[in-house]
């Protein structure tokens, strides 16, 4: 962790990590017997559900959990599905998980979808159907849905968030495969415009003709999408829009190479690279099966986790903490980070004292002392309206120099998901008359 | 799920600078010190009396109230220790226990806490508490007077009562280098301005007070005198004698820069502290108070709110003008 310097007259700086991962390849693990695959849609008893526990399943197998169903898997091994349970996630979201045990079970009277005859010729519509799950979670639902309006596809060879070096890992050592990826998205999309984000230490730059190259070079938050936005392309996003409403599409670096490397091996992949820092800080990368829970790689590792300790998931200024090792190594999931329970700063219910802090180092203008008092007090319009609740880039450098130690960028996700809430419920109570 | 192994879930970012109230309020009462140790050493004993019993009463109060508000007691944080030491050091040495007592209640309570504690206050608490003794107790303010007893081997003067009833005349006695050093009378921890300087220059340094407010307070200052100065040498003094007399440097660096009752934005803060300087030397020039200090930052703790509102736009927010 990064603290706060003697001489504090300065903002504080979170200088991105511009160290090479020295070509290493990354460790690789086990296959694991048993996989826990995370789907983002709830249980529900009234729709009419397609896998139940029993059911065998065969590796690359495409599961969907209910008829209509938009989400689905890929089941990476062959095997039973053992348990289907809820899992709980933010803001009170409620996924779900199975839980498929290896066996070499053959099954008889196949009926279900198989990937790997699907990806005879490369199209969005397969892409769609059947790479969603491909490692670095390729958006290819927003492509297909909005492809016209997307003007530049950004591939993103760095890493937003801190602590990470994954996607640096495949523009720097992979860089052929990135660019005949880049090359079938771009017959995939016909999108006109492809930019690259490359760290400024990458010093073999050329090779990518025809693209823009957008060197990252200073500090966090200078990689998140609407840093890039606005320093890069130049292009103001409105309060309340995202990225994709002005036609710009983020996809890493490591979900073009596995969607080259699915058209031309016919079959997905499923080994996603993760990097994983210890409690002393050193930092490994690993190639671990989607799927893979966490307490494996740990283990796999020698990390010790011991009771109170916190495992955080893609960044230590944007993640989120898991509550349960069995946690799975997603498609999205580019880093783990674990704290020790010494290491961990709390938070406070003090008030906002007016320091200053965050104004000084907000990338966004946002009057976030104003603000906090607004969504401190439930006033989620006032909030938006007249404090630039929409306008926040979600960096959270805001919380991390907190003199008061209030969670802001927590307060701050909240009146954004209350927004979001009340704008759907006033949406229905219109269509109902 | 396999072993239930009990992990601590928090929200993002699991990141902290380090810093808390405690801390800045700790290092707030170290850069004091110096200024502190120089007038107990001055004014010896009875000194060091109101400044423990400042802080003391401060903490005591602040925890009555959270006692009677039943919040969670905040004396932890260090705020009301600061308050007290505050207030202590801006009161002579000879102030009655009493004074202290109610100084420190006013601060405290009236002050601060009836706005809901720490960073709610519109008003700088010590100023407010000052404010209003100054008002109802003049003559405990009064160095000369309160001092009366005391022998020292420099010119016992205070600088800005003198500037005031006698005019520029009066400074042949002072020079801003004995003034510096601590040739003054004053309140306990005003008299030494290097002292001040130092403590001040280390928040800075270290991040602790709004750098921007300081050096606009000691430029509006400054520039104020200098032209009042330049106008009528015979009744104004330099901005020298202004800089390193009475509440002058407390102020700029303690007093002004309180985080609740002064701006976060860049040019806020910048016009805040201007106004600041020149309101003190308007005061004590054309008012009739020598020391013009406590009235000046209460009213631009007023307009605080007013100023802050000029803020450079949002990302994405487009100027839309009525």
């Amino acid at each position: 962790m990064i603290k706060r310097s003697f001489l504090g007259v300065k903002k504080p700086v979170l200088k991105y990590d511009f160290v090479e991962s020295e070509g290493k390849e990354p460790e690789q693990l086990p296959r694991p017997s048993s996989v826990v695959l995370l789907l983002d849609e709830p249980l529900d008893s009234t729709r009419i559900n397609l896998v139940k526990t029993g059911d065998q399943v065969r590796e690359n197998e495409k599961i969907y959990l209910y008829k209509n169903s938009r989400e689905y898997v890929i089941s990476p091994i062959q095997g039973e599905i053992t348990s289907i349970e809820s899992y709980p996630g933010e803001f009170g979201d409620i996924g779900t998980y199975l839980v498929v045990e290896k066996s070499d079970h053959e099954r008889s009277g196949d009926t279900k979808t198989d990937v790997v005859e699907s990806l005879a010729g490369p199209s969005l519509d397969t892409a769609e159907k059947y790479l969603k799950t491909l490692p670095g979670a390729p958006p290819f639902d927003v492509l297909a849905e909005k492809g016209s309006d997307i003007h530049t596809i950004v591939i993103t060879g760095f890493d937003p968030d801190l602590m990470a070096t994954t996607r640096r890992y495949f523009l720097s050592n992979l860089k052929e495969e990135l660019k005949e990826g880049i090359r079938v998205l771009k017959d995939l999309t016909h999108v006109p415009k492809v930019a690259v984000t490359v760290p400024e230490t990458v010093e073999d730059r050329p090779g990518f003709e025809g693209m823009q190259l957008m060197i990252i070079s200073g500090a966090y938050p200078e990689a998140l999408p609407l840093m890039i936005m606005k320093n890069h392309l130049n292009i103001t996003v409105p309060p309340g829009k995202s990225c994709v409403d002005m036609g710009v599409c983020f996809i890493s670096a490591e979900a073009v190479i596995a969607m080259a490397r699915a058209f031309r091996d016919k079959t997905p992949s499923f080994e996603k690279v993760v990097t994983v820092t210890g409690k002393d800080g050193s930092r490994k990368t690993i190639k671990a099966m989607i799927g893979t829970r966490i307490s494996e790689v740990f283990k796999a590792l020698n990390i010790n986790i011991n009771e109170n300790d916190r495992v955080i998931i893609n960044g230590p200024m944007q993640g989120f903490a898991t509550f349960t090792l069995s946690h799975p190594v997603q498609p999205s999931m580019d880093s783990i980070i674990v704290q020790d329970v010494d290491d961990i700063q709390h938070i406070s219910d003090y008030p906002c004292i007016n320091c200053g802090n965050c104004i000084k180092i907000c990338p966004a203008n946002i009057p976030v002392n104003l603000l906090v008092r607004r969504l401190e007090a439930n006033m989620f319009e006032d909030a938006a309206e007249k404090f630039d609740l929409q306008s926040c880039i979600e960096c959270g450098l805001c919380s991390y120099v907190c003199t008061a130690r209030i969670p802001l960028f927590q307060y701050i996700r909240l009146g954004k998901h209350e927004l979001l809430q009340m704008k759907a419920e006033a949406e229905t109570e219109e269509r109902n008359g | 799920m396999a072993k239930r192994l009990k992990l601590i879930v928090s929200h993002a970012p699991f990141w902290h600078d380090g810093g808390s109230i405690s801390k800045m309020n700790l290092n707030m009462i170290l850069a004091l010190m110096p200024a502190a140790i120089f007038g107990i050493v001055r004014f010896g004993v009875p000194a060091l009396g109101v400044v423990a019993l400042g802080i003391s009463s401060a903490m005591l109060f602040e925890f009555l109230f959270n006692l009677v508000s039943r919040k969670p007691v905040t004396t932890g944080d260090f705020d009301a220790a600061l308050i007290g030491l505050l207030f202590a050091m801006m009161v002579p040495a000879p102030t009655p226990w009493w004074v202290v007592v109610i100084g420190t209640f006013l601060a405290v309570v009236i002050g601060k806490q009836i706005y809901g504690g720490i960073g709610g206050n519109p008003f700088n608490p010590v100023v407010l508490s000052m404010a209003i003794l100054m008002v109802s107790w003049p003559v405990f303010f009064d160095a000369d007077a309160a001092l009366v007893n005391y022998r020292f081997d420099f010119k016992a003067l205070a600088p800005l009562p003198a500037l005031k009833h006698q005019g520029a005349g009066a400074l042949y006695h002072f020079n801003a280098g004995d003034l510096i050093m601590g040739d003054q009378i004053g309140s306990i921890g005003s008299i030494f301005p290097l002292g001040l300087l130092i403590g001040g220059i280390y928040l800075i340094v270290r991040g602790y007070i709004k750098w921007e407010v300081t050096v606009s307070f000691i430029a509006g200052l400054v520039a104020t005198a200098f032209f009042f100065n330049l106008a009528n040498p015979d009744s104004f003094a330099g901005p020298m004698i202004h800089l390193f007399s009475g509440y002058t440097l407390l102020a700029a660096f303690f007093l002004v820069t309180e985080n609740s009752s002064s701006p976060v934005n860049f040019v806020p803060m910048l016009i805040y502290g201007a106004l600041g300087g020149f309101l003190v030397i308007l005061i004590r020039n054309v008012g009739v108070y020598p020391d013009g200090t406590i009235f000046a930052i209460l009213l631009i703790n007023l307009l605080n709110p007013l100023i802050d509102t000029i803020r450079p736009k949002a990302l994405g927010r487009r100027v839309n003008n009525a």
